[in-house]
């Protein structure tokens, strides 16, 4: 389902509590709580979120705090200030963005190499 | 583009408060209270308490709605609950139950 009428949070606004959907959303303000996604969340420079973030793409400008699950992919751009747990099969950091936290792109590794097996 | 959108899709448990036009097309429940105008469009569902400038319903709203100008019921809208503003206009139409306060 592709979405026609965007979900925007302008940057005079904060959201706190729950928001799930199906279509893309778009933060400049400020989220905080829990976000349910099963599409591309985009978190704009000015946007900042404190929440437990789930979606399919998450596309990271501003500043994020919380565990950031994204079943596709995650990219933490140049603006970015993320601090927590950021879970994806593909996470992309660029030069000048700040991450502190956990990065796991559930990597199998090989079994001699597998923690706890050296 | 200083406007919040909700869209039709997404679901908002909780509060959202701020100070820029609220859209709503998707479905809020909890509390909304924004000092710029309120938006509730046709398909769209507010279970919440509702404060803003002008408020116009043309969707479905269960919960008080406080407007500190205006209070719009449009044709096809349902709404439940009390109603204050110091104008408020109910389209042919509109479906309301609720008590009217305008502060007379």
């Amino acid at each position: 389902m592709a979405s026609e009428d965007p979900c925007f949070i302008g940057n005079k606004t904060t959201v706190r509590g729950q928001v799930s959907g199906k279509q893309d959303v778009v933060v400049e303000g400020r989220i905080e709580g829990h976000v349910s996604l099963q599409s591309q969340l985009t978190i704009e420079e000015s946007g900042s979120v404190e929440a437990d973030v789930e979606a399919a793409v998450a596309t990271l400008k501003g500043e994020v705090r919380g565990p950031v699950v994204a079943t596709r992919s995650a990219v933490l751009h140049a603006t970015a200030r993320v601090a927590g747990k950021v879970k994806a099969p593909s996470i992309t950091i660029e030069d000048g963005a700040r991450f502190s936290g956990e990065i796991d792109m559930d990597v199998e590794l090989p079994a001699g190499l597998a923690p706890g097996n050296a | 583009m200083a406007n919040t959108v909700v869209g039709s899709s997404i679901v908002i448990d909780g509060e959202i408060s701020g100070e820029e036009p609220l859209t709503i097309l998707g479905t809020v429940k909890g509390k909304i209270a924004v000092t710029q105008n309120v938006t509730v469009e046709p398909g769209a569902t507010v279970e919440a308490d509702v404060e803003g400038q002008t408020v116009t319903v043309s969707g479905k709203v269960t919960g008080n709605v406080t407007a500190r100008e205006k209070l719009e019921l449009r044709a096809d809208s349902k709404m439940v609950g009390n109603a204050k503003a110091p104008r408020i206009v109910v389209a042919d139409g509109a479906t309301f139950k609720g008590n009217v306060d305008m502060d007379v």
